[in-house]
């Protein structure tokens, strides 16, 4: 049996914190995403956060700026980040990084020991870049700074732009690929997939209302997670088989896309061509 | 001058009284008590015991104070658990060292070579003599010297500075403290910032079929075996009296909470019969 419980109410003494918005932090960051409106723009995986509370070392009482729990283990995850290539999503990583903040390794003690949740943290992280720079890109093209990019070009250099963010952890990303895939975290890993989809098709433009909307997420996450795992085997210098296996991909898509309504107007011609024969031979 | 009433067991005594009398339990079964431990708990207190180290996972370079604990034996699983750690940091480093040159190989296992416990130590303070006596002894029985050492001190009174632990662990220690709440706030000051609290302890059982049960085998086996072995019914009896005056889980939590504690949780083990409580001090 276990419990859990988070004191609303009290500072933190370790960065001179105390609890603000702490209702909106009770969820998980990752999960926020779950609410959004497919035509609605995506709000990303950022809890409303303040300013970043200066951290003043281990002294921290004199600093005025305050923060809540998740607030501190959000950073001690960031600041982790930087281990990983040396010691994988483990909690080491997560110790190194609580010791650069100050606190004592003990600290990776509050997150599982096979690093989920660093991973996810990653992942969110990752996600969140990405829809910031597409809605820079967005912003470009309506101040007519840049010329709209036709839909395949969007999704491929949308999904090369996320994928060139493993690069710094390429080596380790095998492993974090399992650790989502155990039963725990796929809820969470799914989420952060579907929403990055969702993200992606959004700034691409699209506004379908019908089952196309539901065809479109399946062949672009199909797209992404299948480049991601050539991605993972490659050795060409900068990635470019994985690029070029994505521009076949995307090319593949649009032309089953093409093909698809080609079949629909094909089919709807021999229907009426048939009906024309039955009603010729009625007579 | 009679202080204020307390209980010792089932029985009601004043502060200092009682930790006379506890200090008088633990002097007299000293060298009986990880045989009775066995006996008592059918060697299962050893899972226990493993389990807290696992939760606790410590990294090597991890300084922990184990309050209360006597006979070492959760020290010895620290020293075990960061030998283990640090050999697998040892061996990763040496993959990763495939393109040096062998001098630069040469050199960094030196290095490493006299630092199998990665800076890692464990201080073991007990307040009874008699206790660590018995602790010193096993250790250099079983030949653990690096990394340890042995303090005398009042769990309400703690002779260490402040923030000075990375973990801090009281493992069926808490139980005999007079003042707990003392207890957990030296815990407090004596962590580092960031560092973690654990208690591990006898706690209430919930399930009324085995709570029967284990009060029958409490009460009946436990100190006929504390006769029988140790020579010395009226420790086990004031042992499992102790158990049931213990606070419950969720009481604890709340003390421990009170302390400063943020994060704090419970995980039982055997249904409840044991629990540990962790918290962080952020």
């Amino acid at each position: 049996v276990r419990c859990q419980q988070y004191p609303p109410l009290r500072a933190l003494q370790a960065s001179a914190a105390l609890r603000g918005a702490s209702d909106e932090h009770k969820k998980e960051p990752w999960a926020s995403s779950s609410q959004q409106h497919f035509d609605s723009p995506p709000a990303g995986h950022q809890p409303e956060q303040k300013p970043h509370p200066s951290y003043t070392g281990q002294g921290g009482q004199e600093s005025e700026d305050y923060e809540s729990e998740e607030q501190l283990q959000h950073r001690i995850l960031t600041a982790a980040l930087e281990f990983v290539p040396e010691h994988g999503w483990t909690a080491e990583a997560i110790a190194e990084g609580a010791k650069t903040l100050g606190l004592s390794v003990a600290a990776a003690g509050l997150f599982h020991s096979d690093g989920s949740e660093l991973i996810l943290h990653f992942v969110s992280e990752c996600n969140t870049k990405l829809s910031e720079l597409l809605k820079k890109e967005q912003k470009l093209v309506q101040l007519g700074e840049a010329e709209k990019k036709p839909t395949d070009e969007f999704l491929r250099d949308a999904v090369e732009a996320r994928l060139r963010m493993l690069i710094p952890y390429i080596e380790k990303w095998p492993q974090a690929l399992s650790v989502l895939l155990l039963p725990r975290n796929i809820p969470s890993s799914l989420n952060l997939l579907t929403s990055m989809i969702d993200d992606i098709w959004h700034y691409a433009g699209d506004q379908s209302t019908d089952f196309n909307w539901y065809t479109r997420r399946a062949v672009l996450t199909a797209i992404y997670n299948t480049t991601e795992l050539v991605m993972m085997q490659d050795s060409s210098p900068g990635f470019e088989d994985t690029w070029r296996f994505l521009e076949n991909r995307v090319a593949d898509a649009m032309t089953m896309s093409n093909t698809a309504s080609q079949v629909q107007s094909t089919g709807e011609a021999v229907v009426q061509g048939l009906m024309g024969a039955a009603v010729t031979v009625s007579n | 001058a009679a202080g204020p009433e307390m209980h010792f067991g089932f029985q009601t005594v004043t502060e200092e009284e009682r930790r006379e009398k506890i200090y008088q339990v633990f002097e007299t079964v000293a060298k009986k008590y990880d045989v009775m431990n066995d006996s008592m708990t059918l060697g299962i207190h050893r899972v226990w015991k493993d389990i807290l180290m696992h939760k606790m996972n410590p990294c090597p370079g991890t300084l922990l104070l184990d309050v209360a604990g006597g006979t070492g034996d959760i020290a010895f699983r620290f020293i075990n658990y960061v030998r283990s750690v640090r050999q697998h940091q040892l061996q990763r480093k040496l993959k990763h060292h495939q393109n040096l040159s062998w001098q630069e190989i040469f050199e960094s296992y030196q290095k490493d070579q006299f630092n199998s416990l990665g800076d890692s130590q464990v201080v073991v303070c007990d307040i009874n003599r008699e206790m660590l006596k018995v602790g010193k002894q096993k250790a250099q029985h079983l030949g653990y010297s690096e990394g340890l050492s042995w303090v005398l001190g009042n769990a309400e009174e703690l002779p260490f500075d402040d923030d000075k632990f990375d973990v801090y662990t009281i493992a069926f220690g808490i139980r005999n403290v007079t003042r707990i709440d003392l207890a957990l706030q030296e815990a407090y000051r004596v962590l580092k910032p960031g560092g973690r609290f654990l208690c591990l302890e006898f706690s209430h059982v919930n399930n009324p079929l085995l709570s029967r049960l284990y009060d029958l085998y409490s009460f009946q086996v436990i100190p006929v075996l504390g006769e029988v072995i140790a020579g010395d019914w009226k420790s086990y009896q004031y042992l499992v009296e102790s158990i049931r005056q213990f606070p419950p889980q969720e009481e604890l939590k709340a003390m421990i909470e009170d302390a400063g504690f943020f994060k704090v949780d419970y995980e039982n083990l055997n249904f409840g019969i044991v629990a540990i409580h962790s918290g962080f001090k952020l």
